[in-house]
């Protein structure tokens, strides 16, 4: 069951609470319910790997238990005789499938791609799989394939003597006046290493899919942030046009980056429906999820600042390093906060990748502006002590009035509101100054702040509108709703623009067939959608009124009419004379079943191809600088935290966060996803941390007991406040990013609070209680 | 271990019967061979909360259950929470006004736990909310809305 088929049966819960005062619920910045919600909370929504389907078989992967060596055989005679194996699939027995255009656009080497390595290059890769009749039987199966190994020596992590200093990325160099000179000679000069240990995106529901061949047309029913960059990655690895592949992802258990991608699973799944000429579906494990993909990579950051004794800073100098895998790139822009949150004549940054034997990392919410957060807003934190200054007010007196790296103003740049509202509802005049001087019994007390930013990721976007013949409306779109809140918005879009009943509009989203979108990450999506959906409805509108004045058979012809307003389902003249009749009716009247508009946002001299490019890679996209302005969300965090004294132990015990998001298209919807962020922050701060054991190079905390995420009891309230304003350059109706803003400075502001309770700074993520006893 | 074996299942107040493995869990059981998809795997070994069910009226975890187990005994899933008639029970309800939920993955575990932490009188300040409710992850972070959920839908079913 999708959303379009669920309707609520509380006609007031879909309507939400109108707190804003003026605005509506249902308008364009108003607080409606998730229109989602009723679907979600009967269980009645059907996520993608739930679909039940006829015939179906189950796979089950085989990984490595080394991290680096060979392959030197597989004995599948156990498995294969097992009940139920349907098929064992090892390098020696798969399809040649090609290699894929990678998201970036990059033509593929003409060389084959085997989901199966022989080669391995780090522990837990995908070696065998079985498929069987049924999911105990691919399980039991699996465990009896055995695989013998010739290992080498593995690089295990960046600690690793083998590690070394790592390949230079020279795109990521930042330079301007000269950092080196201006720091040796500063009044004031602090240095300090801060590091980040491997993080993991758990969503709560694991990665898998369903593949299911009918000829050469495949549809794949997988969780999803872009179905159309992934249709394209099956497309171009079985060698079928692209239009022959099918992704369907209705609902996505959460992502947080994971789920952009069509992995390595996915081809050994929808290789093995070919095969066998049934449906497969392959469940990834709660431990696979560890190491299918890549979580957040382990990074490590030098910043050295130095200023005047006032605290103003003269040079920063800043080295990065995040770990990738042996033969895939990531790169974790460890720099992207520290070039443009603070005012600064000479900067200098650069950054090197080091190869260790990982699966190649991925993007985790906020992928470099995170972890580089947690080094420069630290930094700044530590130079405010150093100068015996404010933390808060250190931030203000480096204020940065314009982009110190690419000297354009700042489209909107609410961040000293942020400051000051932030600040006022937290009570920080209250704070005194002086590391251990707030205590509650055995509990040291400490506040402290932090600042966080994200950049305008501009893209362009599609969709379709009908007005059907009942006066309701139809959204589509290949986008997709992991819980940021698309469906909602976009019923809220169309229901505005076309002056229809929010409740009259069905969204339709997660399914390749409809108008086709880019991908679902960098927070890009509801500003690119919100504007394309208004264009299409827009057209759509004028149709309608088009048809009103122009029909012979409408009520409207004889008024000669130059316009007519539609409102809350209905038409009329504006000036109130002539006839008012619903929109159902005039279709009636002028004999036209549905009113359809496609929508776009996209350049009007564009082809095929660039559209495709555009929703099938990054390419497209443009750069959050682009033009006169340089675009950004911005958040300022304020954090109570207090540790035991005798234990160690540090529980966050009170979040006020001022964030500016530009305008919120419902601000019922965003303040819940920062509030997210901002609890994945505290899980990152004082819990989470992929471990490696060094002898066998191994994520041995691959479950979810032992990769510690934030609990229910490990929150406090949290209060967030909206400082934005409208940005129109940053998207068509105003709105900036929000999903992964929430986060960003989480990390730091709880670091500074536990130096302003105990008087230590732990550098190192995340803050353990034996990093304070 | 793989020889089917016929038993009788009673979910939400109706009889099922289906012929299992016994190694099959109850969550499996209820996903896959009875289409009942609201209870979600999130981990498969006890550890997220996401397949939380009830069975005689306790919360229980469907993955670390075996089908057979639940012979004889009343499961109830997130289908059979809401009244027949479609009526929403009070936590459903305070879960969509509160906004409890992002992605949805977690939330029928979620409800299915809120239900009996009220019942069981684990409800009575915030603190132990989220103290009775830390057995349900949520990757979201929907926590506080959840507590917010949680105290609202006591106060109207202790009304």
């Amino acid at each position: 069951m999708t959303v379009h088929e669920i309707r609520t049966r509380q006609g007031d819960s879909k309507r939400g609470d109108a707190s804003d005062g003026a605005v509506l619920a249902e308008a364009v910045g108003g607080r409606l319910s998730r229109v989602d919600g009723p679907a979600k909370i009967t269980g009645a929504a059907k996520y993608a790997v739930e679909q039940q389907l006829e015939g179906l078989s189950h796979a089950v992967l085989v990984e490595s238990t080394i991290a680096a060596g060979k392959v030197r055989s597989i004995d599948t005679a156990a498995a294969e005789s097992a009940p139920g194996v349907l098929l064992v699939l090892t390098p020696d027995n798969v399809l040649r499938l090609n290699t894929a255009t990678d998201w970036l656009g990059t033509p593929p080497p003409d060389a084959p791609y085997c989901p199966l390595a022989r080669d391995i290059t780090f522990s837990g890769q995908h070696v065998a799989a079985v498929v069987a009749e049924s999911f105990e039987q691919a399980v039991a199966a699996a465990a009896l394939v055995k695989v013998s190994y010739d290992e080498t020596p593995a690089i295990v992590d960046l600690d690793d003597p083998k590690a070394g200093d790592g390949i230079p990325v020279d795109t990521m160099t930042k330079e301007w006046g000269d950092a080196q000179a201006a720091f040796a000679t500063a009044p004031v000069r602090i240095c300090a290493a801060y590091n980040t240990p491997r993080e993991y995106q758990a969503p709560m529901e694991p990665h898998g899919l369903i593949a299911r061949w009918q000829g050469d047309r495949l549809t794949v029913w997988e969780p999803s942030q872009w179905l159309d960059g992934m249709a394209r990655t099956y497309a171009e690895w079985f060698g079928v046009p692209f239009e022959n592949v099918r992704l369907v992802s209705p609902y996505i258990g959460g992502g947080f980056g994971s789920k952009a991608f069509a992995y390595g699973y996915g081809a050994v799944a929808a290789m093995a429906a070919k095969m066998l000429g049934r449906p497969v579906k392959l469940a990834v494990t709660r431990p696979q999820t560890f190491t299918a993909y890549g979580g957040r990579a382990a990074t490590r950051q030098t910043v050295a600042l130095g200023a005047d004794a006032e605290g103003r800073i003269q040079s920063i100098v800043h080295r990065g390093v995040n770990e990738t895998s042996v033969d895939g790139m990531w790169v974790e822009p460890l720099g992207s906060v520290t070039s443009i949150m603070y005012a600064t004549p000479n900067f200098s940054s650069r950054q090197n990748v080091v190869r260790v034997n990982t699966v190649v990392p991925g993007a985790l919410r906020a992928p470099g502006e995170n972890p580089s957060a947690f080094g420069i807003e630290s930094a700044i934190d530590e130079l405010a002590y150093e100068v015996g200054i404010d933390p808060l007010e250190i931030r203000l007196r480096n204020y940065a009035e314009q982009d110190p790296e690419v000297k354009k103003p700042w489209s909107t740049r609410q961040l000293r509101e942020a400051f000051a509202v932030g600040a006022a509802a937290f009570g920080w005049s209250k704070r005194l100054r002086e590391p251990r001087s707030m205590r509650d019994g055995n509990q040291l007390i400490g506040w402290g702040v932090a600042a966080g930013t994200y950049p305008v990721r501009r893209a362009y976007g599609e969709a379709m509108v009908r007005i059907l013949a009942d006066g309701s409306v139809e959204v589509e779109s290949s986008s997709i709703d992991m819980g940021q809140g698309t469906y909602t918005i976009l019923a809220q879009t169309a229901a505005e623009t076309l002056g229809v009943p929010a409740e009259n509009v069905v969204v339709k989203l997660g399914d390749s067939r409809y108008a086709r979108s880019g991908v679902t990450g960098g927070s890009r999506l509801a500003g690119v959608m919100t504007g394309a959906v208004h264009k299409a409805a827009t057209a759509a509108l004028d149709q309608l009124v088009g048809l009103a004045i122009s029909d012979p058979n409408s009520p409207f012809h004889a008024l000669q009419a130059n316009t007519l307003v539609v409102a809350n389902g209905r038409i009329r003249s504006p000036r109130g004379n002539g006839p008012e009749v619903s929109i159902a009716e005039l279709l009636g009247s002028v004999g036209r079943s549905q009113i359809e508009a496609m929508g776009d946002t996209t350049p009007a001299n564009w082809t095929a191809e660039d559209r495709y490019k555009n929703n099938t890679t990054i390419a497209m996209a443009l750069p959050h600088t682009e033009g006169d302005y340089s675009r950004h969300s911005w958040c300022a965090h304020f954090i109570e935290a207090r540790v035991d004294e005798d234990f160690g132990t540090v529980r966050v015990s009170r979040v006020v966060s001022a964030l500016d998001s530009g305008r919120l298209y419902n601000p019922k919807l965003a303040e819940s996803q920062w509030k997210g962020g901002i609890i994945m922050g505290i899980g990152q701060a004082l819990l989470e941390e992929g471990v490696v054991d060094r002898r066998h190079g191994r994520i041995v905390n691959n479950n979810l007991a032992d990769y510690l995420i934030a609990t229910n009891a490990d929150i406090p309230d949290i209060e967030v406040i909206s400082v934005g304003i409208p940005d129109l350059h940053s998207s068509v109706l105003g709105g900036k990013g929000v999903g992964e803003l929430g986060i960003v400075g989480v990390a730091p502001a709880i670091a500074n609070a536990v130096f302003h309770a105990t008087g230590k700074r732990v550098r190192d993520l995340p803050i353990t209680l034996e990093k304070l006893i | 271990m793989t020889s089917k074996t016929p038993i009788q299942l009673h979910i939400n107040g109706h009889r099922h019967e289906l012929e299992v493995e016994p190694r099959v869990t109850l969550l499996d059981a209820l996903r896959d061979h009875l289409g009942l998809t609201g209870t979600k795997k999130g981990c498969d070994q006890g550890q997220c909360g996401a397949c939380t069910v009830h069975i005689d009226g306790q919360r229980v975890l469907a993955c670390l259950t075996l089908a057979c187990q639940a012979e004889g005994r009343a499961v109830t899933s997130i289908e059979g929470l809401a009244q027949d008639d479609g009526t929403l029970h009070a936590v459903q309800a305070a879960f969509l006004e509160q906004d409890a939920f992002q992605c949805g993955y977690c939330t029928p575990g979620q409800i299915m736990s809120a239900v009996a932490c009220i019942r069981e009188g684990h409800a009575g300040s915030d603190d132990e909310i989220r103290e009775y409710m830390a057995g349900n992850l949520c990757r979201c972070g929907a926590y506080p809305h959840i507590v917010a959920a949680v105290r609202q839908a006591a106060l109207e079913v202790a009304s």
